[in-house]
């Protein structure tokens, strides 16, 4: 009986899950009802996550581990969430009649989320991954005017089935080499055969489906489209939350080789420099602030492989900053994008002219946010790329930092276009005045305060990251 | 290296006045904005005061480390919080301090965002104050890009002449420097095997292979170098310094290109000596081009802006020829040079642009005949302009002395061809006051209103500074040897 304790996060997201499921059964909801409920039970999942952050122990015939990074993780997809639906008060961008569908899909990709992460038998990594991923399908085809966008429905949706034909192809190569499905069993067996092609071949085309869902090159080609035609509210979720689940899986399934593999590492590092390059000149073109955002954060793939190709205790641990650190600087540039744009649409970056005096504290949250995803001090970002390339640096990989560092640098000038939007551009014709609810200026606040005491004292943040990395099996 | 822990805290008191002068504007309405200069002026005036305190409490005769603080920040990453003086960082503490105050004196007429220009600038000069007075690498990066996130809004919003395009560049470029640093710095830090940032602990000998010293100085010097405006990566320096507001120009090329060549001597040459001493040939060998080349281009700028940036490219060649000799005399000469020029060019920018707000140009062919409308506005720009060609009795004559001594022993045809140039350098700054200030005037700025006392005060303290050291250059000359001369001595031979 005690063992449920270590379930409970997943129980309550399911619970989650079936209420929505019944008001979605009910014709007549009242929007605004839906909204308060999500928020109190999205609010309440973010704190059992929390409370039982510091749980540990084996679940399911040993196919479900709760330990410190799953854990962690779990708090942040839950931060995630909450984050997300805070932000559906205005939920412009999907149909009312659909809103408790809507609420139920996020229910259920939480949870699916945060099951991937405990995950810890090859199959039911596959099952929670699936289990997102069709929530994420049916989240992207919601939006409003579903015929406008509806290739990026098809087109999340065929990219999406081929990652995982890929990845389960790449699963039955790693069975076939292991002879056993648990991960424990893949740690011990895999870096003994690792010299045969077969081992490589399994763990990237097992790879593959997280790098899908992570948007590293080449698996990238979804995401700038589904980011601009997804309603707001779902490409916040997938550019925050779901890039955690992502980030967590790459950690844990590159860190089944030990780092014997000379191969497996020339191709992250291959795959991290195309994806840093690719993604910061073409962002460098967009007129979309959705797209810019998804194309940088095809970059921002590219800095976490960094971090995770260093195969070290101290590489996880950065790499796992780095994502708390993503988190946080790109739901404060979400935020902005869908306060801006309340009635749903697409946000272009020349509407953001004259933001400073149309709401300061947004285009400074904005400013804050950017400029930490540039990585540029004393924001959480450059703590972030600093452990990353530090990480790297221990194992030499100096060529490779060198090349991050020029990413920086050309990042930077599309960050700029866009703070030079906010603060510099007069707008043409007046735009509407934004409208700042007194939560959101909290919330406001709490990020850019975040952002710079993360930035300034990441001390116990890293001390926490470290423990999380060591708990890794 | 002989250390002194602070009774009292003044190298933290200083980023304390500017952080709390930052919060400050922050609170105050945006409509106040004559509170807003009042409280601009009074921290400010606080920092110059207690940097000045600083210079004078400094014990020449002990010399070493003083007013040391540390604490420890990241203690897993091996980062301390630590602050401390020496004769190399302390003139230069007091000239951001000097240029800061006059700084924000000169922006007093300021109409446009007050509340953000003023908030902005606290936050660059914090992080310059904060460069300075560090003595742990990994703040000394954090400080250099801190610099940069004011400083694109500074130009692009209140800036002129292609604001937005100066703008880009200054950041990227100075970007791409902090890009060749941060390897730098961690490859240091991970080759060293001391897990420690600090650059005590690093800078001891037998630490680092001359192998390892010579990547990484190459690495450093070319990053630093970018923001020191050595050539050819200086492109950015007069585009910038153009388009800047004047009150950051001021900042700008008086302070934050010298943060450029005190990263090279703090960082690269304290931790990588041996890697200073080879590659001391190509250091002076830019350093020389680099004067030529500011000069000659110099000569052709028709705009007042323009040729004040090209000087200063000139200028800080002077400085890198310096810290080229490898010896303790070319060393001193850096860091004068440093200092002097840092006044002067503030001084220049300053008196260009009260000259630009009220003519609304800085086309040389356009003015003419101003000393006759603006006596006094004009006595600021040529006694900056003398001081900038090296005449004796101003401060700059000593810096440039001191440098060229040094180089004549070790480079004879580099120093003198790099004299030579200073030559250009009197011919054009001549040529600028001949034809701006004499010569026949323009009738339509015939009704224009000289400088008032109180809006002369930031350029007085400026041209006070210069004569005082330009007098008595013993003053400043005894710090910066305290320094220099142990450190050439502990140096392995």
């Amino acid at each position: 009986m005690m063992k449920w304790v270590l379930f409970v996060p997943e129980l309550f997201y399911t619970l989650m899950a079936l209420v929505f499921f019944g008001a979605s059964l009910s014709k007549k909801v009242d929007p605004r009802r839906l909204y308060v409920w999500a928020l109190a039970l999205a609010g309440m999942g973010l704190l059992v996550s929390v409370l039982f952050a510091r749980q540990e122990g084996m679940l399911f015939f040993d196919a479900y581990r709760v330990d410190l990074f799953s854990q962690v993780f779990k708090v942040l997809l839950a931060l995630g969430t909450f984050w997300v639906i805070f932000s559906c008060s205005e939920l412009k961008g999907i149909n009312e009649r659909q809103h408790a569908e809507f609420y139920f899909l996020m229910a259920v990709c939480t949870l699916a989320m945060m099951m991937l992460v405990s995950a810890v038998e090859l199959l039911t990594i596959y099952v929670a991954i699936e289990l997102s991923s069709y929530s994420l399908y049916l989240l992207v085809s919601m939006r409003q005017r579903a015929d406008e966008y509806v290739e990026t429905g098809i087109k999340y949706f065929m990219i999406g089935v081929t990652a995982s034909a890929f990845m389960i192809f790449g699963i039955s190569l790693l069975f076939g080499m292991v002879k056993s499905t648990y991960v424990i069993d893949v740690v011990r067996v895999l870096p003994t055969v690792i010299a045969q092609p077969a081992a490589v071949v399994g763990l990237v085309l097992a790879l593959s489906g997280f790098f899908f869902k992570q948007a590293l090159f080449p698996f990238h080609i979804w995401a700038p489209d589904v980011y601009q035609g997804a309603a707001n509210q779902v490409t916040t979720y997938i550019g925050t939350a779901s890039k955690m689940a992502a980030a967590a899986m790459v950690i844990r399934f590159v860190g089944f080789s030990g780092g014997e593999s000379g191969v497996l590492i020339k191709l992250l590092v291959a795959l991290s420099i195309l994806s840093m390059t690719f993604g910061n000149l073409v962002a460098i073109i967009q007129k979309d602030l959705k797209r810019l955002l998804a194309y940088s954060s095809i970059a921002h793939a590219g800095y976490m492989m960094i971090g995770i190709l260093s195969m070290s205790q101290r590489g996880f641990a950065s790499a796992i900053y780095y994502a708390l650190a993503y988190l946080v600087m790109t739901y404060a540039c979400f935020m902005v994008i869908m306060r801006i744009a309340e009635d749903g649409r697409n946000l272009q970056i020349k509407e953001l002219a004259g933001l400073h005096k149309r709401s300061p504290l947004l285009a400074m949250t904005l400013m804050l946010g950017l400029f930490g995803l540039a990585g540029i001090p004393p924001t959480v970002g450059f703590t972030g790329k600093f452990l990353v390339f530090a990480a790297a640096l221990e194992k030499g990989y100096l060529a490779l930092v060198i090349i991050g560092m020029i990413n920086a640098t050309i990042s930077l000038y599309y960050y700029l276009i866009v703070i030079k939007a906010a603060y510099l551009l007069e707008p043409v014709h007046p735009y509407p005045a934004v409208y700042v609810d007194s939560w959101t200026r909290y919330l406001s606040i709490i990020l850019v305060l975040a952002m710079v005491y993360l930035g300034v004292f990441p001390d116990q943040f890293v001390a926490l990251t470290e423990a999380a990395a060591r708990s890794l099996p | 290296m002989h250390i002194t822990y602070a009774s009292f805290p003044y190298l933290s008191a200083i980023l304390l006045s500017c952080v709390v002068g930052l919060l400050a504007i922050m609170l105050i309405p945006e409509e106040r904005k004559a509170l807003i200069r009042w409280v601009s002026a009074i921290f400010s005036g606080i920092t110059l005061v207690l940097s000045a305190c600083l210079f004078l409490a400094y014990d020449k005769s002990l010399g070493g480390l003083q007013f040391a603080e540390k604490a420890s920040w990241v203690p897993s990453l091996g980062i301390s919080y630590f602050n401390a003086a020496d004769g190399f960082n302390l003139p230069l503490l007091l000239l951001t301090g000097i240029v800061f105050f006059t700084g924000v004196l000169t922006m007093w007429e300021l109409e446009m965002r007050v509340k953000e220009f003023f908030a902005h600038y606290f936050l660059l000069v914090t992080a310059v104050f904060g460069l300075f007075m560090s003595m742990d690498l990994f703040f000394i990066f954090v400080w250099y890009d801190v610099s940069l996130f004011p400083m694109y809004l500074l130009i692009a919003v209140w800036g002129h002449t292609r604001k937005e395009y100066g703008a880009m560049k200054l950041t990227l470029y100075l970007l791409s420097g902090s890009a060749l640093i941060l390897p730098a710095i961690i490859y240091l830090f991970a080759k060293s095997g001391l897990h420690t940032f600090d650059i005590l602990s690093l800078m001891q000998p037998g630490i680092f292979t001359a192998e390892q010293q010579k990547f990484a100085f190459l690495l450093l010097y070319l990053g630093f170098g970018i923001l020191a405006g050595v050539w050819p990566f200086h492109t950015w320096s007069p585009v910038g310094h153009v388009a800047a507001p004047t009150g950051v120009s001021m900042v700008h090329a008086g302070v934050l290109m010298k943060v450029g060549a005190f990263g090279i001597l703090r960082v690269a040459i304290f931790l990588c000596p041996e890697g200073w001493q080879y590659y001391a040939q190509l250091m002076a060998l830019l350093a020389a081009i680099g004067i030529i080349y500011g000069a000659l281009v110099g000569l052709r700028q028709t705009d007042l802006k323009y040729v004040i940036g090209y000087s200063s490219v000139s200028h800080m060649g002077v400085v890198g020829l310096g810290l080229a000799t490898v010896t303790a005399q070319g060393l001193n000469g850096a860091v004068f040079q440093m200092f002097t020029h840092g006044v002067m060019t503030a001084l220049l920018f300053s008196s260009v642009g009260y000259i630009y707000d009220r003519t609304h140009t800085k086309m040389i062919p356009e003015l003419g005949g101003l000393s006759r409308i603006m006596p006094v506005a004009s006595t600021y720009f040529i006694v900056a302009a003398l001081a900038g060609m090296g005449v004796p009795g101003l401060a700059n004559f000593w810096g440039e002395l001191m440098v060229f001594i040094a180089a004549f022993k070790v480079y004879p045809v580099r120093g003198i061809v790099a004299v030579l140039a200073l030559l250009v350098t009197a011919l054009f700054m001549l040529r600028v006051v001949q034809r701006a200030f004499y010569g026949p005037g323009n009738e339509r700025y015939a009704q224009l209103p000289d400088v008032t006392f109180c809006e002369g005060i930031p350029r007085m303290i400026l041209v006070a500074v210069l004569v005082l050291f330009g007098l008595y250059p013993s003053l400043l000359l005894d710090v910066i040897q305290s320094a220099s001369i142990p450190f050439m001595n502990g140096l392995p031979r």
